[in-house]
C-alpha cells in the first residue's frame, strides 16, 4: 500500500469527465476514484507517449488475431478490426457484488416468466402481464409453446445492457434473453489488453473469466439427457456474413465445440445429427447463435432456409438440448421493462435489486396519456425491436412529424415504448494523442448452473463515438473496453478442460462437417493455384527487362506464348511484332498480378482465399490465419503512378506472395494432425497442382520448336520450381523428352504430376468407408488409371512432333490426364462434400 | 350431413429430393358440429418416421420425414365427417360491436382472453386505417355485431373478384385490398383485417367445401372467417361464398391466418423445380344440403 500513496497523483492524464455525467474514474474533487488508483499510477509511470506505442502493439494483435466485428450493409465489405479501447472499466469488489447480486436476480426472475408464457400462462390470466406484450409479440414463438425443456431452464444465457445515472446508480437499460452475444468479445478484450499492460492486470488483482465459462459449460453439460458421459455439444452459427460470426468461432474453439451452420446437422428419427465426413454423428446440445425465427424453417420461420428442419420436433421429444431454448427472444422487448418490479415480488418475493430505465409502454391508457405530455423529453423506441428501427428523440422532430407520431401511436399503441433519456457515465478513451470522455455501457453475462446463475466477473464495455452521442452500438461504430472486476484475494488461474467424472474412450479423430472439410478443400485448391499464378508472374517478369540472371533469359515469345496457352490473353497476340509482343506480355502481367476481377489473376484468388480461410476460421491456428491475413494485406489495388514504377513493385510482392504460401503450406505439413481435414486440405492443392502441372506442360511443350525451344523449355523449369534440380542433373543441355520426364513421370520431383497422382493414391486409400464393399472406390480407380498411365508413358515418345511441328501425342495425353483428374474432384466432392444442395420449403392449400 | 373427403397432394421435382420433413394439418377438428367418424392418411414413398401433436391452437398436426430418395411426393388425406349446422343467433340479437370490443379489451375470462389473441396483427394480416375504414360502412354506431358482419362478407363479395391465379401465397393484403381481387386466402385474410382493425376478434379458418356446382372454391382446400360473439362463441362466415356456414362446410383447423394452418407443408432437399397438384373432393354419403344464402 505504500507504493500506492507514493505514488497517488496529482493529475490523472490531463483528463475531465463531462458536467452533468457521472465520471467512472474521477470524483468530483478530480482525484481518481479508489479501484483506479493502480492504473492511473501505471499509466502516470508509463506516460502517455509511451502508453501509446504499447497500444499500437495492441492494435497489432487485433489486426493479427482476426478480430473482427460485421457490420450490415457496411459498403467497406464483411469485416472491420474490432475497435478495443486500451485503458479498461476498473469496477472494485464491493460494487461488483451489488450487480452480480441483481443481475442473477433478474436472470432467475425472466426464466420463470419465460416458463410462464411458454407453459401455464398465469401471469395472463391473472392479468399480471398485459396480454399485448404475448400476443402482440412477433418474438412469440406459438409453435415453441408447451415443449419441455429440461429442469425449465429456458435461458441458459444471459446478457443485460446496464449504464451509470449522475448520482452513481446502475441501471438495466435492456435485456438479451435469446442469443445473447459479447461474452466471447468480453474473453478476447481480456486476452488483448492483459497482454498489453501484464503489471498492471498483475498488480491490480483482476478476476478471471475462466470460471464463468466453466459454470457455463458445466451446467449446459449437466441438462444433457442422453449420451451423458460424453455429450457431444455444437455451436450453431448463421455463418460467416453474421456480425459476430468472428466470437462464434472464437468460443466454439475455446469451450471444444464443433461451430456448425444449419446445413451441417439434419434431423432423423427425432434425433439431431451431424454430417461428418464418416457419417452421421448423434449430437446431445445445441448452443445456439441463430434467433428463434432462423432455427427451424418447417416450424418457425418459413422464408428462411438457414435452419435445421425438424429441429423444434427433436426438441419436443426431449432428443436435443437447445441453449437458449427456442422462444426466449421474446423477453426481448423494453415493454416489459415497467412490470417487472411487480413481477419480481409476485414471482420471487423479492424487491427488484437494480432498476430499469423508466419505461412507459403505449398501450395502456395512462402511461400513453404521460407519453402524450412528455414526449419531447423521452426516447420513443418500437415496443418489439426489429433489426435497424431506430429510437426516435421526438424533441428532434418538426411539428409534422411530432404530429404523425403521435398519431401512429393512437393506431397502434402497443407497438410503442418512451423511455426516459439516460444521461449515461463517462469513462476516459484514448484517440490516439490523448484521453477523452466517453458514454459507456456495461454488457454483463449469467450463465445458468446448478440450479442458479453465475456472473461472468467482467463483461463487455461499449462506447460512444463521440461526447454527446449518448448511442452506444457496436452496429453503429462506438468501441469496446476490457472490464475488470477487482478482488482482493489472489485467484488462481484455472483450466477450461476438466477430467471428466467417468472413463471415456480415447478419441482420436475429432468430428469433421462434410462443410468444413469442403472448405478445405477448396483452400488447398486455391492457395495451390495461387502459387501458381504468382510463379509464372515471377518466372516472366524478367522477360520484360530483357535480361535476367545468367542462364535464366526468358523470351518475350515463350512468355506469351505460355500465357496465351493458359487463357491469359489471345492466342493471335504472339504473332506480332516484338514491340508489341513487349506491350502484350507487359499489359498481360500487370493485370495478372493487380486486376482483381479477373478470376484468373492474383487478386481474386488472395480474396478466394481469405474468404474461404474466414469460413474456416476456428479451424485454424493462428499463425496460419496471419499468413493469410498477410497475403490479402499485401495486395493492393493497380498503382497509378508510371508504368516503370509499376514494374518495379510486382517483383517483390510475387516474392512475398511466394514466402507466405510456402509458410502456409510449411504449417499445414509441420503443424496440422494427419486427420481427414489434413487430407482434404492436401487432396485439393495436390489436384490443383496437377492440374495447373498439365496445363503448363500443354502450352510450354505444345509444338515442337527450333532455336526457341531451348529458352521455353527454360523458362517451364523455371515456372515449375525444377530448374535447379534439371540443371543438376543435365547441366545445359536442355531438351524436350528430359524436361517433360521430370515434369510429368519423376515421382521424386514433389512438383511432378506423378508425385500428385502418388500422393492422391494414399490419401484416397485412407479415406473414410473406402473399404466398404467395393475393391475399389470410383475415386481409387480413377486415381490409379492415372497414376499407371504417368508410369507408363514415355517421354521421348511423347514429345515426338508431327510434320506441323505439333506433338499431337502429347496434347493427347495431356488432355485425357486433365480430364480424369477433374472428374476425380467431382466424384470426390459427390461422395464426401456434397452438402451445397440447397432446400427448399414446399407449401400447399 | 355425412360426408366423405378425400383430398390429395401430389408434388413433382424436376431433380431427386434426398430429405423432407413435413407438417400437415388434415385431420378435420371435432367440434360441436362436426364429429370426426374416420380418418386416415397415406403418403408415397413412406415417411420413414411420423409423429402426431396438438398445436398451439389445438389443430391436429402430423410431422412426418421421408429419407427414401423421390421425385415424386403423394399425400392423400382421407376423413368421414358428420356435420351438424352450428347455432347461429340472430344477427340483430347479438350485441353492439363496440360493446364487444370493450368486452375483449377487458377479457373477463379465459375464453375472451383466448379471442382477443385474435385482435392482433399476425404474420400475414396487417390492421391499418385503410382496413378500418372500408368497414366502417358496415360498422356504424351501436349496429349489432354479426348483422355489421354479414354485412362486410356481402360487400368483399360484391367488391371482391373471385380469380383463380391472381395471386400468389406471397400476395400481401395490402395488394389484394388494392387490386380488389383474389381467392378465398385473400378474401379471408381481407375480411380479417377489416374485423381485427375494427378492434374485434377474428380468425382463419381452413377447411373443406361440399363438392359440385354450389360453391366457388371447392376443387382446392377452402378457407374462411371466424368471428367473436360474446356469449354465442365463434361464428363462421364464409366471405368468397357469401354464406354463414351451415353443413356444407368442413373445418379442418384455425389460426391467426394462412401460416399458422397451411394444410401440407415441408421442407426438402434438393428437388430442383417443383410443382404442385391439388385435389380435393368433398362427397354427401346422405342427402339434401342445406346453406343459409346471406
Amino acid at each position: 500500500m505504500t507504493d500506492e500513496r507514493l505514488e497517488q497523483p496529482q493529475r490523472v492524464w490531463g483528463y475531465r469527465g463531462i458536467p452533468g455525467h457521472y465520471d467512472e474514474v474521477l470524483q468530483e474533487s478530480g482525484l481518481p476514484r479508489r479501484p483506479w488508483r493502480r492504473i492511473v499510477a501505471l499509466v502516470n509511470r508509463m506516460g502517455l507517449e509511451q502508453f501509446g506505442r504499447r497500444w499500437e502493439q495492441g492494435r497489432q494483435l487485433i489486426q493479427n488475431n482476426g478480430i473482427t466485428y460485421n457490420v450490415y450493409g457496411d459498403p467497406q465489405g464483411k469485416d472491420r478490426p474490432w475497435p478495443l479501447d486500451p485503458i479498461p472499466l476498473v469496477i472494485s469488489p464491493k460494487e461488483w457484488a451489488g450487480i452480480e447480486a441483481a443481475i442473477v436476480q433478474r436472470a432467475t426472475l425472466l426464466n420463470l416468466i419465460l416458463a410462464d408464457l411458454y407453459g401455464p400462462q398465469r401471469l395472463l390470466k391473472e392479468l399480471r402481464l398485459p396480454p399485448e406484450l404475448v400476443y402482440h409479440n412477433p418474438l412469440f414463438h406459438r409453435a415453441c409453446y408447451g415443449v419441455p425443456v429440461p429442469e425449465g431452464v429456458y435461458l441458459h444465457s444471459y446478457a443485460a445492457d446496464i449504464a451509470r445515472s449522475p448520482d452513481g446508480q446502475w441501471w438495466v437499460l435492456a435485456d438479451r434473453t435469446q442469443t445473447p452475444s459479447g461474452a466471447g468479445y468480453a474473453l478476447e478484450n481480456r486476452m488483448v489488453s492483459a497482454q498489453i499492460f501484464p503489471e498492471a492486470f498483475r498488480q491490480a488483482h483482476v478476476r478471471m473469466l475462466t470460471r464463468y465459462f466453466q459454470c457455463h459449460r458445466d451446467g449446459l453439460l449437466s441438462l444433457v439427457q442422453t449420451r451423458r458421459d460424453n455429450p457431444r455439444v455444437v455451436l450453431l452459427t448463421p455463418g460467416p456474413y453474421n456480425e459476430t460470426f468472428f466470437e462464434h468461432a472464437y468460443l466454439a474453439r475455446y469451450l471444444g465445440y464443433t461451430l456448425v451452420e444449419g446445413a451441417d446437422l439434419t434431423v432423423r428419427d427425432d434425433r439431431v445429427f451431424l454430417k461428418t465426413l464418416g457419417g452421421l454423428a448423434p449430437v446431445d446440445l445445441i448452443l445456439r447463435r441463430q434467433d428463434d425465427a432462423f432455427c427451424d424453417p418447417l416450424e418457425l420461420r418459413g422464408d428462411s432456409l438457414l435452419g435445421v428442419p425438424g429441429l423444434l420436433q427433436a426438441v419436443r421429444t426431449g432428443h436435443v438440448v437447445v441453449a437458449n431454448a427456442l422462444g426466449s427472444g421474446v423477453l426481448e422487448t423494453p415493454a416489459h421493462l415497467g412490470f417487472l418490479p411487480g413481477l419480481a415480488r409476485q414471482m420471487i418475493g423479492e424487491e427488484l435489486k437494480m432498476p430499469s430505465v423508466a419505461t412507459w409502454w403505449c398501450g395502456q391508457e395512462e402511461p400513453r396519456r404521460y407519453v402524450r405530455d412528455h414526449l419531447n423529453e423521452l426516447v420513443i423506441k418500437p415496443a418489439f425491436p426489429k433489426l435497424g428501427s431506430d429510437p426516435v428523440f421526438a424533441d428532434s422532430l418538426s411539428r409534422q412529424a411530432r404530429q404523425d407520431l403521435l398519431a401512429e401511436i393512437e393506431q397502434r399503441p402497443w407497438a410503442y415504448v418512451a423511455q426516459e433519456r439516460v444521461a449515461l457515465s463517462t469513462a476516459p478513451v484514448w484517440t490516439g494523442q490523448q484521453l477523452a470522455p466517453r458514454h459507456v455501457v456495461l454488457r454483463v453475462f449469467a450463465a445458468w448452473s446448478n440450479g442458479s446463475y453465475v456472473v461472468m466477473p467482467g463483461g463487455l464495455t461499449r462506447i460512444s463515438t463521440s461526447a454527446d452521442s449518448l448511442v452506444v452500438s457496436m452496429q453503429r461504430g462506438g468501441g469496446s473496453k476490457d472490464t475488470w472486476v477487482l478482488t482482493t484475494e489472489d485467484e488462481e488461474p484455472s483450466q477450461l478442460i476438466q477430467p471428466s467424472r467417468q472413463l471415456v474412450d480415447v478419441s482420436r479423430t475429432a468430428d469433421l462437417p462434410s462443410r468444413v472439410a469442403d472448405n478445405l478443400f477448396w483452400l488447398g485448391r486455391y492457395t495451390e493455384r495461387l502459387e501458381s499464378i504468382t510463379r509464372i508472374g515471377r518466372s516472366l517478369l524478367p522477360a520484360l527487362s530483357g535480361e535476367g540472371d545468367l542462364g535464366n533469359s526468358v523470351s518475350t515469345e515463350a512468355g506469351l506464348r505460355i500465357l496465351a496457352g493458359l487463357g491469359y490473353l489471345p492466342l493471335e497476340m504472339v504473332q506480332v511484332s516484338p514491340t508489341e509482343q513487349r506491350h502484350w506480355l507487359e499489359k498481360t502481367l500487370l493485370a495478372l498480378v493487380f486486376d482483381p476481377n479477373r478470376t484468373t489473376g492474383l487478386g481474386w484468388n488472395v480474396t478466394q482465399v481469405k474468404r474461404i480461410a474466414w469460413q474456416l476460421k476456428e479451424r485454424l491456428s493462428a499463425d496460419t490465419w496471419r499468413i493469410l491475413s498477410r497475403l490479402d494485406e499485401e495486395f493492393p489495388q493497380l498503382p497509378t503512378t508510371g508504368s516503370s514504377q509499376r514494374l518495379l513493385l510486382p517483383h517483390s510482392l510475387l516474392d512475398g506472395a511466394i514466402l507466405r504460401l510456402s509458410a502456409f503450406a510449411g504449417l499445414a505439413m509441420e503443424n496440422m494432425t494427419r486427420g481427414h481435414g489434413w487430407r482434404f486440405l492436401d487432396i485439393g492443392r495436390r489436384i490443383e497442382r496437377a492440374l495447373q502441372m498439365i496445363s503448363l506442360l500443354r502450352y510450354g511443350l505444345g509444338a515442337a520448336g527450333g532455336e526457341e525451344e531451348a529458352q521455353s523449355l527454360d523458362t517451364l523449369l523455371q515456372i515449375a520450381d525444377s530448374s535447379i534440380t534439371y540443371r543438376s542433373r543435365y547441366y545445359t543441355l536442355l531438351q524436350a523428352g528430359l524436361v517433360l520426364d521430370l515434369l510429368l513421370s519423376d515421382e521424386a520431383n514433389p512438383r511432378s504430376v506423378a508425385f500428385q497422382l502418388a500422393t492422391l493414391s494414399d490419401h484416397i486409400a485412407k479415406l473414410p468407408a473406402q473399404e466398404a464393399g467395393l475393391r475399389h472406390s470410383p475415386e481409387a480407380k480413377l486415381v490409379l488409371k492415372a497414376l499407371t498411365a504417368v508410369r507408363l508413358a514415355h517421354a521421348g515418345d511423347l514429345v515426338q512432333a508431327g510434320e506441323n511441328g505439333e506433338r499431337e501425342a502429347l496434347a493427347r495425353f495431356l488432355e485425357e490426364m486433365k480430364h480424369d483428374l477433374e472428374t476425380l474432384s467431382h466424384t470426390l466432392t459427390n461422395r464426401y462434400l456434397s452438402h451445397a444442395v440447397s432446400s427448399q420449403l414446399v407449401a400447399s392449400a | 350431413m355425412l360426408y366423405r373427403a378425400n383430398h390429395t397432394t401430389r408434388y413433382q421435382y424436376s431433380e431427386t429430393v434426398s430429405t423432407c420433413h413435413n407438417e400437415v394439418r388434415l385431420k378435420p377438428r371435432t367440434l360441436a358440429s362436426q364429429k370426426l367418424e374416420n380418418f386416415r392418411i397415406a403418403v408415397t414413398p413412406s415417411p420413414h418416421s411420423f409423429a402426431d401433436r396438438k398445436d398451439y391452437f389445438g389443430n391436429d398436426v402430423r410431422y412426418f420425414c421421408v429419407l427414401e430418395p423421390h421425385t415424386e411426393l403423394i399425400l392423400t388425406a382421407s376423413s368421414t365427417v358428420r356435420v351438424t349446422p352450428q347455432e347461429i343467433p340472430p344477427p340483430g340479437s347479438t350485441p353492439a360491436w363496440e360493446r364487444v370490443r370493450e368486452y375483449l379489451r377487458q377479457a373477463p375470462d379465459w375464453e375472451a382472453l383466448r379471442a382477443y389473441e385474435f385482435t392482433a396483427e399476425s404474420p400475414l394480416v396487417p390492421v391499418g386505417r385503410e382496413y378500418e375504414a372500408y368497414a366502417r360502412e358496415s360498422f356504424f354506431k351501436g349496429r349489432p355485431v354479426l348483422e355489421a358482419a354479414v354485412e362486410l362478407c356481402s360487400r368483399i363479395h360484391r367488391d371482391f373478384v373471385y380469380l383463380p391465379s391472381s395471386t400468389t401465397i406471397d400476395t400481401s393484403v395490402a395488394e389484394v385490398f388494392r387490386t380488389r381481387r383474389g381467392v378465398c386466402q385473400d378474401f379471408a385474410h381481407v375480411m380479417i383485417a377489416m374485423l381485427r382493425s375494427l378492434g374485434l376478434a377474428a380468425r382463419y379458418v381452413s377447411g373443406y367445401l361440399r363438392s359440385g356446382a354450389q360453391y366457388t372454391g371447392a376443387e382446392a382446400s377452402h378457407a374462411w372467417v371466424s368471428l367473436f360473439v360474446p356469449s354465442s362463441g365463434w361464428i363462421d362466415l364464409d366471405p368468397t361464398n357469401r354464406v354463414i356456414p351451415t353443413d356444407g362446410h368442413l373445418t379442418l383447423a384455425w389460426g391467426r391466418d394462412y401460416q399458422d394452418v397451411t394444410p401440407v407443408k415441408g421442407v426438402s432437399l434438393g428437388g430442383g423445380q417443383h410443382v404442385v397438384t391439388v385435389e380435393v373432393r368433398v362427397v354427401a354419403l346422405e342427402q339434401a344440403p342445406s346453406s343459409a344464402a346471406v
